[in-house]
């Protein structure tokens, strides 16, 4: 049956295939690339600004021959994502911007987008499949090429969000990716991975962008070992993430990592033992959860606390607060406050929930 | 598909492009050059002032070409605010220019220089009594456009004249959208500077001309060699200035036709649309440019209807940009006193000589579609 279907367009390869799979399908489709960063934002830098991206759009959609639209979304994308990312920082956490864009941005704005122009759905290239369960909703699940699975990102959104999303990729593994936009003859074939929010060159801080770009202050502090000895000082608490190695004084343990941060004080905590990292129980907040209604006796299910992360076993139960507290089966490594916890029956995404700081 | 976006630009007429194709070869010399192949370059360059400068009235020497009609608006604003004396560091402008001179403008407030930007009423018309309050004997240049590229708002441009005349200011319209729609004659006007743009009137992109009248001092905004009585030096864009030339003839001649019946069809298209669109309404009003079209439509979003009207094989414009936080209604519909939604809701249709009356009945179901079809998703 052929539909109206808007397509994110990024310029990479995996939105590209889906925009060609959805045309082959004989589905009438509109293109979109969402402009996300001015131009000038990147002057004197190779990073993308997204005008590649945009140029790359135009050019996969020109050969699809479908119309293609750029969607100014600098200012809410700002506002949505990066402010949002900054505060998590400030506040001694490490956030989860791709899924912050993922629901505000890609099925926030540009589905209200599509819905003024009476198109229901919008398509994506994320590695995520959708199936519906025997009520009807939504279920979303894990792509089936498991190193590119983007079902982490992707479980924010709402049941009415998915509702209205198509993943045309999410049933391909990335060489079939490749090979159907050579085989489609796409402009993208070739272009190098890029990660949800490409906002930063590697080396960068995404931090430090973030903390210049809302001209905010730095949390300086001292660095003080598990003794509390103080061992250095640092230039701000938002360069320091949970289990970080890089960046710290060198001291008596050959190995340290970062065990806490304290927003309040400024201070951070280092560990040499890494035993000292581990954790077993976490509370997860601002829960999105799509199986149902919350879990009100302890679930048995598999957690992932970061997105280069193996699943985990645990359980999980409701709160009074509606919060999930949440008991891995066995110590995991630097669960990170601020960072999104992702649960999963097998393949199917459960819900997410963001990491509180421990109690 | 069903062109109706002729303020944004214009198709190349094939006259014109006869023309250029012909300045290809024959005009490939450097005009500045001693030889026979400069020579016959710059007689193609003098052939193309001559009939640029006829198009508006003027003497061939009062043409400065351009790049096009933003070159030729800035270089009129930054030009004269540049050779202006001292005692006259003022600028006086209107809240609806092009940004082509606002920005300009706005590049002089931030070096400290007094620019008033004045206010215009629902129809889109610059209040004189706001002009008179600021032509004070510190203003060297006003600025105010001949007809408004949003709405087609034509301005009085006889009174500013008196009243900046009055205050010894020096006037500039920005005739870009003017030109090829209304009579374009500079001593009628009587301004001392004028912009227009060749491709708004079937000529090439890339070219653009600036009205200078004898005795105005102007400072350059390049610097370089002598070409253009080194108001805008640099080697003579010959293949474009031709076009710009032919266009000038094509437009002048066809001038009354064309404008007659493009205000035929635009008549007949908001006749249809008004009545049979409920909450469609008018932007702007008064004297209007004969094309344009300037509509809204209750509780929708103008942006839907000019995609989906392109889906449907039909072009377009909004003065709107994109999403919600970044969708900067147009600044011409705010300074009507329109609230950000009213301007969001507006769409601009913009009518040229290659329309016929069976594309404007086929435009006017497409837009009832839309617009039905917008709603019913709303519903």
């Amino acid at each position: 049956m052929s539909e109206r279907i808007v397509v994110a367009m990024s310029g990479g390869v995996d939105s590209s295939v889906a925009a060609a799979l959805l045309q082959q399908a004989g589905h009438s489709l509109v293109g979109v690339t969402l402009k996300l960063q001015e131009c000038h934002d990147a002057h004197g830098s190779k990073s993308c600004c997204g005008v590649d991206g945009v140029t790359r759009a135009r050019d996969v959609a020109g050969s699809l021959g479908i119309p293609h639209y750029v969607l100014d979304c600098v200012k809410d994308f700002e506002q949505l994502v990066l402010l949002p990312a900054w505060q998590e920082y400030a506040g001694g956490r490490t956030p989860s911007p791709c899924l912050l864009c993922n629901e505000h941005v890609k099925f926030g704005l540009l589905l209200d987008w599509a819905e003024r122009l009476g198109i229901p759905r919008v398509a994506t290239g994320h590695y995520a499949r959708l199936e519906k369960d025997e009520a009807g909703q939504p279920m979303l699940l894990r792509g089936c090429d498991t190193g590119k699975d983007q079902s982490y990102f992707l479980a924010g959104l709402s049941r009415s969000q998915l509702d209205r999303a198509v993943f045309p990729v999410g049933h391909l593994r990335k060489p079939e990716v490749r090979a159907l936009a050579k085989s489609h003859d796409l402009p993208t074939a070739e272009t190098p991975e890029s990660q949800d929010a490409c906002l930063v060159e590697p080396g960068q801080s995404f931090s430090e962008m973030l903390r210049k770009r809302f001209d905010a202050p730095a949390k300086t502090g001292e660095i003080v070992d598990e003794a509390g000895q103080v061992v250095g000082q640092h230039a701000g608490i938002h360069v320091f993430t949970i289990g970080q190695r890089k960046g710290l004084p060198a001291g008596a343990a050959s190995r340290r990592w970062v065990k806490s941060i304290s927003p309040e004080t400024g201070q951070v905590t280092v560990t040499g033992n890494v035993a000292e990292l581990v954790g077993t129980e976490f509370v997860a907040k601002r829960v999105n959860w799509l199986a149902g209604s919350l879990p009100a006796a302890a679930l048995p299910c598999s957690v992932q606390v970061r997105y280069r992360h193996a699943s985990e076993p645990a359980t999980v139960e409701a709160l009074a607060d509606g919060n999930l507290r949440v008991t891995l089966a066995k110590p995991v490594k630097a669960i990170t406050p601020g960072q999104a916890a992702v649960f999963y029956d097998g393949d199917r995404t459960l819900g997410r929930g963001w990491i509180a700081p421990p109690a | 598909m069903i062109y109706a976006d002729y303020n944004a630009t214009t198709r190349l007429d094939p006259e014109v492009r006869a023309a250029m194709e012909e300045a290809l070869d024959a005009g490939f010399g450097n005009p500045s050059s001693i030889h026979a192949a400069g020579q016959a370059a710059r007689r193609l360059v003098d052939k193309a002032r001559a009939r640029v400068a006829r198009f508006v009235g003027a003497a061939p020497e009062e043409i400065v070409f351009t790049s096009g009609g933003t070159e030729a608006d800035n270089l009129a604003v930054l030009g004269v605010a540049g050779a202006a004396s001292g005692d006259r560091p003022g600028v006086v402008t209107s809240a609806i220019e092009h940004q082509a001179v606002l920005a300009p403008c706005a590049f002089l407030q931030k070096q400290s220089r007094p620019v008033t930007f004045l206010p215009v009423d629902g129809t889109g018309r610059i209040d004189l009594g706001a002009l008179e309050a600021a032509a004070k004997p510190d203003v060297a240049l006003v600025s105010v456009m001949l007809a408004n590229n949003d709405t087609g708002t034509v301005q009085p441009i006889a009174e500013v004249v008196k009243v900046a005349t009055a205050c010894g200011a020096v006037v500039h319209t920005d005739a870009v959208q003017a030109a090829g729609k209304l009579p374009v004659a500079v001593n009628q006007l009587g301004v001392s500077l004028l912009s227009f743009s060749s491709h708004k009137i079937h000529g090439p992109k890339g070219v653009g001309a600036l009205y200078l009248r004898r005795g105005v001092a102007l400072a350059p905004l390049v610097h370089g060699g002598r070409q253009e009585r080194t108001l805008r030096p640099g080697t003579e864009n010959v293949p474009g200035i031709v076009g710009f030339g032919k266009a000038c003839e094509l437009a002048q001649a066809r001038l009354e036709a064309d404008s007659c019946r493009v205000a035929e069809l635009r008549a007949h298209f908001e006749s249809q649309i008004l009545a049979r669109i409920r909450g469609a309404r008018l932007n702007g009003g008064g004297a209007r440019l004969p094309n344009t079209s300037n509509i809204a439509f209750a509780g929708l979003d103008g942006e839907a209807i000019t995609i989906n009207l392109d889906l449907a094989g039909m072009a377009v414009s909004t003065g709107a940009a994109c999403s919600s936080a970044d969708k900067t209604p147009s600044h011409v519909l705010v300074a009507m006193g329109q609230s950000a939604q009213e301007a969001r809701s507006s769409v601009r249709f913009s009518f040229g000589r290659d329309n016929t009356d069976e594309e404007i009945d086929r435009a006017v179901i497409l837009v009832v579609q839309t617009v039905n079809m917008l709603r019913e998703a709303r519903s």
